[in-house]
């Protein structure tokens, strides 16, 4: 890339933005300034909440009805759009600025075919006509990296992998030359590998026109890898901004370097225990597949053949007792399948032993199993009831399980908060009235209460933010050393996996890869399917710090 | 619950739909009270008479007055139809739950069942039910409500079954819950929205099925004050004065109108996302 920092397309400044809610005004963005310079990356990074999509949107002057501009302004170019009428705005925007979305599933109509979306852009901005718009359509998509982009033209969305579509997004974005493209995390609803694709692809387009592109993202170890120059923003102020180097190595605000020390980083073990190999295995899964799908009505009288899907197919591992076995994979490899199939979610097939006792269906997991086998779920939103206060959720594992040793219901609700480092008045509230972190405590106090072996953790820290995984997993951790639970954690995050895991089980469209040692997942002999995984995930820029401390406020 | 009310009240027709309901309310409580005359206090000199400052409303064919018989009326006729839809939203709310939660082929069962009871017109469907029960006010009511629940099965049955891929319905499942909690404590409050804002527009739904029934002389029996009997009757003395035909029918469609609205604005109060 060449210096091109002093030729500045957008540039933000000292520019703050209201929103006017039924509790008062909230001030989402602060006296921002940001510059982005033509074939730059700046990234902005923060945490939800932060204000960094408010950003994108006022600059894509995109404002809901109760944002209120109290004052600065955003230039392209050195034109002031903040004073530019909607007429010119629409103009403008698609073609001198564009935009790329999170999620390619919800950011294209899934009534329109891919080439449609494509070349309204064309039509709309350069005024080709149909047939025109259609190849030049077919020439971007080729640009892009697609396969048959003659045939993908005519695909609906549904008929195109996630990758595919961002691809299409992107396209799109890039397809008018715009000035200036932002970036709105474009990829944290794709898989690992397919990910790292969308970013070389990304990397290459901005080399190859020199677009200014402000990159939006919350994962600092994917910035240090793209962007050049990083903003931090927290609560709608930016607390640093510098070049990726000096952020990583030297951060000068405590914001970051709490940022910086959350980022997990694989050569930090947080686990110091070590299971013994020996003794007989608390769980033990042999031979289980998981079907989903049940056979029609119509088609078992007409004697038509039906093929069920496969969620699992022969899964057999095992758990020592104290163990943390991790298992990773894309979507859609089966990772959470397996979960409910030992959680008594799914019907499986094979057999399960625990504790020395068979389960070979869901009739035989009763109530002693049960209480030694909890699952924590991905969102605390889905998990915790929204009508139930969180005494009545606290309660009920205790009223199932009998609540053991230790003084009267309320007493132990209480303990069972303070454990999880929460305050006891917590009890009586409801979920919505508690931070995303505040909730997965619930959820792991609730998983806690019956004093399990085994814990299986579903992605818990995935709709978090940075810091607070952090947390949870340090609390995860200290249950872990307090009680000698083993866990079954669920992952897509290599790092996070590869600081706290003993064994790892890679798994890869319902079939388990291996199980590896956690230190030799980066030997050589490793699956062909391990190592591209590994290779695609991005490693934190900057040398790995010594005294790691990792704290939620 | 303030809150409720307060988004509520910013809709026009939430606005206006609670002042009908309230209004109607008020009728059905103070009513009997409110009533100048004695609903059955017939007169044969004062027969077919327009308004007049002693019968605000004018007479009937047997010279009874004809507001007194709509406030007395109302205790009946209102009361009736917001007990039938009650019971049949119950009844098709649980339904709907456990056949959400059930899953599978007993899910398939009694939905087909349903939707072979919801081919036969509400109306032909309580029209059969009170023929076998015999024809009275409290039959009437069965009628109505057993009309209703299929609909009100299904309308919570899709609810409920966006409710049952939740994770908390998991998490109780895996925590080894009773069929019975999980379906009581854990989906019923979460798919409550909707069915409260089914039941109110179903209200007004009841009041005109009851008016029907009377009208065809299979609810109440003469000499009741309620509404659909009182337009039945008036029937044959229309030409003679048009005001015992007018005055129930429009008594119907403000209550009809103001539970229709009420709903309206409520479906709007209770959802988050078209709330500013």
């Amino acid at each position: 890339m060449t210096e091109t920092a002093n030729n500045t397309v957008l540039q933000v400044h000292n520019y703050s933005l209201d929103y006017l809610t039924a509790g008062g005004t909230f001030r989402a963005l602060k006296n921002i300034n940001l510059e982005v310079g033509a074939g730059e990356i700046l990234g902005l990074v923060g945490e939800s909440g932060s204000g960094k999509t408010s950003m994108a949107w006022s600059i894509m002057r995109y404002l809901p009805a109760n944002a209120r501009e109290t004052g600065g302004e955003i230039r392209l170019r050195g034109e002031n759009l903040t004073a530019k009428s909607p007429a010119e705005v629409n103009r403008m925007r698609g073609k001198r600025i564009s935009m790329v979305f999170q999620d390619p599933g919800t950011s294209l109509n899934p009534t329109l075919s891919l080439g449609t979306q494509l070349t309204e852009t064309l039509r709309r901005h350069r005024g080709l006509t149909g047939k025109q718009a259609w190849s030049e359509g077919e020439a971007m998509l080729d640009r892009v990296g697609l396969k048959s982009p003659a045939e993908m033209m005519k695909r609906m969305p549904h008929e195109a992998s996630g990758g595919e579509k961002q691809r299409v997004v992107i396209a799109t974005a890039f397809a008018c030359n715009p000035e200036c493209i932002i970036f709105d995390e474009p990829t944290t609803a794709l898989d690992v590998i397919t990910s790292r694709q969308i970013l070389d692809l990304f990397l290459g387009l901005q080399a190859e026109t020199g677009v200014a592109s402000l990159y939006i993202s919350h994962d600092l170890a994917l910035l240090s890898r793209t962007a050049r120059r990083v903003a931090v923003i927290r609560r709608g102020e930016i607390v640093e901004q510098g070049a990726v180097d000096d952020i990583f190595n030297a951060p000068q605000h405590d914001y970051t370097r709490q940022l910086i020390a959350a980022v997990p980083r694989p050569s930090d073990r947080l686990t110091q225990t070590r299971p013994s190999y020996e003794d007989q295995p608390l769980m033990k899964v042999e031979n289980v597949s998981v079907h989903y799908g049940r056979k029609p009505f119509l088609s078992a009288l007409t004697g038509r053949s039906f093929e069920r899907f496969a969620g699992n197919r022969a899964v057999s591992l095992s758990v020592q007792p104290g163990e943390i076995l991790g298992i990773v994979g894309e979507s859609g490899s089966g990772k959470s399948t397996l979960a409910k199939a030992v959680t008594g979610l799914n019907p499986f097939e094979g057999q399960i032993t625990f504790a020395g006792r068979r389960i070979a269906g869901l009739a035989d997991m009763d109530r002693a199993y049960r209480k030694n086998v909890q699952m924590i779920f991905q969102h605390p939103d889905a998990s915790l009831n929204p009508r139930q206060k969180i005494r009545e959720i606290l309660a009920r594992p205790l009223k199932l399980y009998g609540s053991g040793e230790g003084g009267s219901l309320p007493q132990r609700i209480g303990d069972m908060l303070e454990q999880v480092r929460l305050p006891r008045t917590h009890a009586d509230r409801y979920p919505h009235q508690l931070s995303g972190g505040e909730k997965q405590r619930v959820a792991i106090a609730r998983a806690f209460a019956s004093r399990p072996k085994l814990v299986i953790c579903d992605e818990i820290t995935s709709a978090l933010d940075v810091s607070v995984q952090a947390s949870i997993i340090e609390l995860l951790l200290e249950l872990h050393r307090e009680h000698s639970t083993a866990f079954l954690f669920i992952t897509h995050d290599l790092n996070l996996i590869r600081q706290i895991a003993h064994r790892i089980a890679v798994m890869y469209r319902g079939d388990l890869l291996e199980i590896v040692p956690a230190e030799e997942i980066t030997s050589p002999e490793r699956a062909d399917y391990t190592r591209r995984l590994l290779a695609a995930v991005p490693t934190p820029a900057g040398a790995p710090r010594q005294n790691q401390t990792s704290k939620e406020h | 619950m303030i809150e409720l009310l307060k988004r509520l009240l910013r809709t026009p027709q939430g606005a206006v739909g609670l002042v009908l309901v309230i209004l109607v309310f008020i009728v059905v409580i103070f009513g009997p009270l409110l009533a100048p005359r004695d609903p059955e206090a017939m007169s044969i000199l004062a027969r077919y008479k327009g308004p007049s400052a002693n019968f605000l409303l004018g007479t009937d064919q047997y010279g009874r007055d004809i507001l007194s018989r709509l406030l007395i009326g109302a205790r009946s006729t209102v009361t009736m139809a917001v007990f039938a839809t009650l019971a049949g939203t119950f009844a098709g709310a649980f339904i709907g739950t456990v056949s959400a939660f059930l899953g599978g082929r007993a899910d398939e069962i009694i939905m087909r069942t349903i939707d072979a009871i919801m081919a036969i017109p509400n109306l032909l469907f309580a029209l059969l039910i009170v023929n076998l029960l015999g024809s009275s006010s409290i039959n009437a009511l069965v009628a109505v409500a057993v009309a209703f629940a299929p609909g009100m099965a299904r309308i919570t049955r899709s609810v409920a079954l966006a409710v049952r891929k939740q994770d908390y319905v998991s998490a109780a499942i895996a925590r080894g819950e009773s069929s019975s909690y999980i379906i009581l404590r854990e989906m019923l409050p979460n798919v409550v929205a909707p069915i409260v804002v089914e039941t109110t527009i179903r209200v007004s739904f009841a009041v005109m099925l009851f008016a029907t029934l009377s009208f065809l002389g299979l609810g109440a029996q003469p000499p009741a004050t309620e509404w659909g009997l009182m337009v039945s009757e008036a029937r044959q003395y229309m030409h003679i004065s048009a005001g015992i035909l007018i005055w129930p029918s429009l008594a119907i469609a403000i209550v009809a109108i103001g539970f229709n609205l009420l709903g309206d604005g409520l479906r709007d109060a209770l959802n988050p996302r078209t709330g500013g």
